[in-house]
């Protein structure tokens, strides 16, 4: 890096001056550190490079040192004897660096910290300084540019996207042997709008299909939206709050423009955090609808018996992949569970697993930045030495991002498995009730053998 | 020729798309552990390369399928990366922004 500008300097320093006045959690975070060291070894970054620029109280030192510079006296008078430093070029190279490149701001951390402090919190308010001097990493910034610009982070055209939806939809007319199977974009006053991945129309629509058909099995009435269906925020990551709350208003202005009562977050870890948890802070005011993930919805249709799965169907030994803006910074621990358990028969836990779990590797924008490729590929070996070690042949995540990076993973470090998302392996196991979908009893064998095949679509001539 | 003698960005995708040809293809192909490029390889990255000098962009999965006749799951089966990290970077694409 060059130089820094004066202005570039103060641009940083106001998001701290702006955050230590309407926060108190920021300054006391920033002082709690008592450099115990115990954070070091529940960092991936740290574990696969041994290198102590990773250990994550290091990373909140880099902010702290900032913070002392510029906002105690003692920092500014006697920055040496204070550990404050200068926010220079070199220091804005190492926040890049460790803030963007070497933190997936999982909170794996967190969890292990003597005192509690909030690092991914720490990390995330470094970020926020470094997006306000404008160096938020290229490939990041073009995902959220496409997000802004287009209503996706793909920047897939409305005619592209309906095209598929079509597609889907005629997949699961087939399927299904229904022609009122569908899946509805656009319309309005249904109960549900949901959401999705953009990666999902673009790549890999069958987890589109699959939740078509446990909304069908559940007799839901439902939506998509033709323009704003995108359930990422890679503001939340790039550190641009004013970006980050332009994409949370889409989705908040969209569920009141189709008048749904309920915000479905389909399955991504930080694109359910961004609107249910920081939404309502990034948009300055309390969201006026119902919001939960995909996973509560489709825990509430099986546990109220609106759906019917029977795990036999699923046999494949099985994991899960516990995504960290889901459960250890969610809450889904339990919910998640309940699901999976209640679609597959034989099922193992990683180690470790739940709130202690290991990061896919790819959070925290971390897929999306090619700059950090490699140490991306580096640090997921240990999610894939914890595949192996399960023995499991499919992995199930709730998460498009995690699912990105476990195919790579799988790939790379030749495991032999496949990568599910939660609502393909309850797809896999519904068995379809006359009563829920079907009206016409004679097609009623028909509709449950359809149900009860592991591999639905296979006699499919499109798809399959 | 070698997958070394080409400049790529982080995630291995070629950096100046322009320079792409059959030879490069098949040279990111290997690398990817695709032993041998068939006719349906070359079908998938024909479609894809068409739509990036018409389009500027990689095509849906959709269109894959549409102009190439194959079926969903055989582009999964071809390409083991999935269309994105797999068949657009041995198309010479750049790497798709989003969770890919």
């Amino acid at each position: 890096m060059d130089n820094i500008t004066k202005e570039q300097r103060k641009a940083a320093l106001d998001v701290m001056r702006a955050t230590l006045a309407a926060d108190s959690k920021f300054q006391t975070h920033l002082n709690a550190c008592v450099k115990c060291g115990l954070c070091a070894t529940s960092c991936m970054y740290y574990i696969a490079y041994k290198d102590p620029k990773f250990i994550p109280g290091r990373k909140v030192d880099l902010v702290s040192s900032i913070y002392r510079r510029y906002f105690t006296p003692e920092g500014k008078y006697f920055p040496a004897l204070f550990r404050a430093k200068d926010l220079d070029a070199k220091m804005a190279e190492e926040m890049v660096d460790c803030l963007y490149g070497g933190c997936t701001m999982c909170g794996r951390c967190v969890k292990h910290c003597s005192i509690g402090v909030d690092v991914a919190y720490i990390v995330k308010k470094g970020r926020e300084m470094l997006a306000a001097m404008g160096l938020v990493p290229k490939t990041l910034q073009a995902t959220v540019d496409a997000a802004l610009n287009t209503g996706n982070n793909m920047a897939i055209p409305t005619e592209e996207f309906l095209d598929t939806l079509k597609w889907m939809e005629e997949e699961l007319q087939d399927e299904m042997n229904d022609e009122k199977a569908n899946i509805p974009v656009d319309q309005h006053d249904k109960k549900i709008m949901y959401t999705l991945n953009p990666r999902e129309p673009k790549f890999f629509p069958l987890s589109i299909s699959a939740m078509a058909k446990v909304f069908y099995a559940a007799g839901e009435s439902w939506t998509l939206s033709s323009k704003y269906y995108d359930v990422t925020n890679y503001g939340y990551f790039s550190g641009n709050n004013a970006h980050a709350a332009q994409i949370a208003q889409y989705l908040y202005d969209e569920v009141h423009h189709l008048g749904a009562k309920q915000l479905i977050l389909g399955e991504c870890g930080h694109g359910s955090r961004a609107s249910r948890w920081e939404g309502p802070n990034l948009i300055k005011h309390p969201y006026d609808f119902e919001m939960e993930t995909v996973l509560e919805l489709m825990a509430e249709y099986i546990r109220s018996g609106r759906i019917k799965v029977d795990k036999s169907l699923n046999t494949t030994l099985c994991t899960l992949h516990d995504p960290c803006n889901l459960v250890r910074n969610g809450g889904l621990l339990q919910e998640m569970r309940f699901v999976v358990k209640s679609c597959v028969s034989n099922f193992v836990e990683m180690t470790p697993h739940g709130n202690d779990n290991f990061c896919c590797g790819g959070g925290g924008g971390a897929l999306a930045m090619s700059e950090y490729n490699e140490r991306r590929l580096k640090i997921g070996e240990i999610k894939a030495n914890q595949i192996r070690a399960t023995g499991a042949k499919i992995v199930i995540t709730p998460c498009h991002n995690c699912v990105d990076q476990l195919m790579q993973l799988n790939h790379t470090y030749k495991l032999g498995v496949t990568i599910k998302t939660v609502a393909e392996i309850v797809a896999d196991a519904l068995v379809i009730t006359p009563a829920a979908a079907k009206p016409d009893p004679a097609n009623d064998t028909a509709t449950s053998a359809a149900g009860h095949s592991s591999e639905p679509a296979e006699k499919d001539p499109t798809l399959f | 020729m070698d997958i070394k003698d080409f400049e790529v960005d982080g995630d291995g995708f070629l950096t100046n798309p322009a320079l792409w040809n059959d030879e490069v293809a098949k040279v990111f192909a290997e690398a990817d552990g695709i032993g041998e490029m068939t006719d349906k390889h070359w079908a998938v990255v024909r479609v894809i390369r068409k739509n990036f000098e018409e389009k500027g962009n990689a095509p849906m999965v959709r269109t894959i399928c549409q102009e190439t006749g194959l079926k969903l799951r055989e582009i999964y089966e071809l390409f083991p990366l999935g269309p994105a990290r797999g068949a657009c970077r041995i198309a010479g694409l750049p790497k798709p922004d989003g969770c890919v």
